[in-house]
């Protein structure tokens, strides 16, 4: 038992963290969506959501972390359609959105297809939105497109943007984590953005995220470049 | 679309009574109204026996017994889901591995715990719509038709579709299955053309294996192995082509590092214990056989030869009391199953020649012999002829177990898997039997048979050709080509000379005889296609 390594107590633990949040979110979705249930305040209710939904989607990338650091991840490209992933991802997010009063929508050519393993993809997509839902006034928008030989999914708001010191290129290595000093954005969910944007390669292009303000809407924009 | 939901049958799996009731909430609000749930995977499998269900949302672990990846295997296997039913596996996060190794039998979707009812409506949506886009497809391989099949999907792919990239895999995968080699290989190629895909590369390397080109296939198993060390299905055919290839210790290192990554499949651990107990190392046998057993417990594949194969390794590792255990434990799991006495029977002998028990060793060969003649009664099987040249050997029946290996290779003359067991048994058993010289002259005498076969029927001389194949079919009942052979000789004669009984039994019986063997044979299909059609004529 000795060997045992920290990281796998932790790795095992998160698994229970894990089933026990599931169960919450369960009661919680059904507390908040059926009608025969009569809750004093509902807006806390979808306060707790959010914040489960987000300790949910961390634990996912804490999990997914330590596989990459062990080697133990395989990853799984397939070809998707990005309408029907989009659609998807909005359905997933969408009743927690409405709940905040904000309006989750996507925009892509029906026809796209791209290459990219679709679970990992998506934990970075839910995690992402979940930022965005602490900065939207009212909107998220998702896009996809085809641009410069690259797959580009962005995630936008229309808040008040990313600080300057973030806008640009990321690449963000575990010791930068004390020096990018933004409270509020998680530097968990970028370093965990960059390093599945690496996962994803293509001959030799390797995938990226970037961070630039007012693309199409007002605020910030998350965006995730696969090859 | 909300009609389909109030119309389809549902089946929730779940061994935890809460997340059964959530799952069966959100189904209520999304307007389902026929719905069962089961507490374990066995009784899934009974409810799946009683009734037909469209969908069933099944969690991947359920507690002790089968998981939900076994429920899924033996739904399939016994036919209790059609192809167009829709399963969905439900798993946490961990599962993605584990899941991973599961090619063989993939579910329709994998949903993560835990998921919205927004999500769920989504993904059944797209489902729905996937089953319906494909009918035609389904329909076609259901009835064994895979030209048909390719043609639907064919038209499908013409019409620009959404899910381009889904299509051309489907349809390399049939063209592989049905030996469509160089359709195949133009499909995936034009899956390359647009990007480096592992698994359009892992299907090139199974095409040249096909083709015998192992070289080339062990080139293109490696490197996906360097491109991605996890890519467990390039580990299991890599090992397959060093097999082929009779560098059976690089086999067996191969299957060691793809257990080490994917403990789960039973086929592989099973594998790794034949060729390790061959190669000479029991105590690696012994431990793949005792996983391979663990996990097929709940599982409908099952097999008295995998207990068989724990026994002998045991006995290998001079443990013969627990061997005689392991051996006399087959007839407990396998009640039911002709096989049992046989594995039970022929392994025991050798446990028991092995701890100088002689009179025991030969009551249980007499048993083993008997229960082999009952089960050549209705198939020649490729491994019940070399578990009884295994123990042949292992009692020094030497000339029992050459002729045994002679009906072998006669009836495998073209199955080189079956070929190379045969070579390895020999040499790593000791036997004096020189394989490669017998497989050259069986070969050889075959070729000149079917050659004079094809003579004969070019020239018009069917009478002589059907007589020639069909006693040569039924010396060799176990060989696949030459009834399949016997059978077209005889179906040609009826195209134009018309149908009789006789003739018509005498196919059948040459097509049962493959058919029991390996029903997913891609010459069958061809055959019964012509079969049917002179039959219908007379209608």
């Amino acid at each position: 038992m000795d060997s045992m390594d920290f990281s796998d107590i932790l790795a095992s633990s998160i698994h229970d963290i894990k089933n026990s949040l599931g169960l919450i979110l369960n009661n919680l979705e059904d507390l908040i969506t059926n009608p025969d249930n009569h809750i004093a305040n509902p807006r806390q209710a979808s306060l707790l959501q959010h914040e489960a939904r987000r300790a949910n989607s961390n634990l996912i990338q804490l999990l997914t972390l330590y596989k990459i650091g062990h080697e133990q991840l395989s990853m799984r490209v397939t070809a998707n359609n990005l309408d029907d992933f989009l659609d998807e991802v909005v359905a997933e997010n969408h009743s927690v959105c409405r709940a905040l009063e904000l309006e989750l929508s996507h925009r892509c050519a029906p026809d796209l297809e791209g290459y990219f393993d679709l679970e990992l993809v998506r934990s970075v997509l839910d995690s992402t939105i979940g930022n965005a839902r602490r900065y939207a006034r009212s909107r998220i928008e998702l896009s996809a497109a085809q641009e410069d030989g690259f797959l580009v999914i962005r995630v936008e708001d229309d808040g008040g943007g990313f600080p300057p010191a973030l806008i640009g290129l990321l690449e963000y290595q575990p010791g930068e984590f004390a020096e990018a000093a933004n409270p509020g954005r998680t530097q968990l969910g970028l370093y965990f953005a960059t390093r599945i944007a690496q996962l994803h390669r293509n001959g030799d292009l390797q995938g990226r995220i970037q961070l630039v303000n007012a693309h199409h809407l007002t605020g910030g924009c998350f965006e995730l470049w696969l090859p | 679309m909300a009609d389909a939901f109030a119309t389809k049958s549902f089946l929730v799996v779940d061994d935890f009574a809460d997340m059964r009731s959530a799952i069966k909430g959100i189904l209520i609000s999304l307007g389902v109204t026929r719905i069962d749930q089961a507490r374990n995977g066995s009784d899934a499998i009974s409810k799946m026996q009683n009734k037909r269900f469209e969908v069933i949302l099944c969690d991947y672990n359920l507690g002790p017994g089968k998981d939900g990846q076994q429920v899924l295997e033996e739904a399939r296997h016994r036919q209790l889901i059609g192809v167009d039913s829709i399963f969905i596996m439900i798993t946490a996060e961990n599962a993605r591995e584990m899941v991973m190794g599961a090619v063989e039998y993939a579910p329709d979707s994998y949903l993560s715990k835990p998921f919205t009812k927004d999500l769920l409506r989504t993904r059944l949506v797209k489902l729905f719509e996937r089953k319906a886009h494909l009918t035609k497809v389904s329909e076609a391989l259901v009835a064994k038709d895979p030209s048909a099949a390719i043609r639907a999907i064919d038209t499908l792919i013409a019409a620009k579709p959404r899910n381009l990239g889904e299509l051309l895999k489907l349809k390399s995968e049939i063209c592989i299955d049905s030996n469509r080699l160089d359709e195949a290989t133009a499909t995936l190629e034009q899956v390359l053309a647009i990007r480096e895909m592992p698994w359009a590369r892992l299907g090139i390397g199974k095409i040249q294996f096909m083709r015998k080109q192992f070289d080339q296939a062990l080139e293109t198993f490696r490197q996906l192995i360097e491109q991605d060390a996890n890519f467990i299905g390039a580990y299991d055919w890599l090992a397959k082509t060093q097999t082929a290839q009779r560098r059976f210790a690089e086999a067996e290192e191969t299957l060691r590092t793809a257990v080490r990554l994917s403990p789960r499949g039973i086929g592989r651990q099973h594998t790794l214990g034949d060729i390790a107990l061959n190669n000479g190392h029991p105590e690696i046998a012994e431990a793949a056989y005792e996983r391979a057993v663990g996990l097929a417990k709940h599982s409908v594949l099952n097999h008295p030869a995998i207990f068989a194969g724990l026994a002998k390794s045991k006995s290998a590792n001079n443990k013969h009391d627990e061997a005689l255990k392991v051996a006399n434990e087959i007839h407990k799991v396998f009640p039911d199953r002709e096989e049992a006495v046989f594995y039970a029977a022929s392994t025991s002998a050798l446990i028991k020649t092995r701890q100088g028990d002689k009179a025991g060793a030969e009551a249980a060969l007499a048993e083993a012999e008997e229960a082999l003649a009952r089960l050549n009664e209705t198939a020649h099987t490729a491994e019940h002829a070399l578990e009884m040249a295994k123990t042949y050997a292992g009692l020094g029946r030497e000339d029992k177990a050459a002729t045994l290996l002679r009906q072998a290779i006669a009836n495998n003359h073209d199955d080189d898997a079956t070929l190379t067991q045969i070579v390895h048994l020999c040499q790593e058993s000791g036997l004096n039997y020189d394989a490669e010289a017998a497989i050259r002259e069986v070969q050889r005498d075959l070729v000149k048979t079917n050659n004079e076969g094809v003579r004969l029927i070019k020239q018009g001389e069917f009478e002589a050709a059907i007589r020639l194949l069909s006693q040569a079919a039924d010396e060799m009942p176990g060989n696949k080509t030459i009834n399949l052979n016997a059978a077209k000789a005889i179906i040609m004669y009826m195209e134009r000379r018309g149908v009789t009984n006789d003739d018509l039994q005498a196919v059948r019986r040459y097509i049962d005889r493959v058919q029991t063997l390996t029903p997913d044979d891609w010459r069958l299909g061809d055959v019964t296609a012509r079969l049917r059609k002179i039959t219908s004529q007379g209608d």
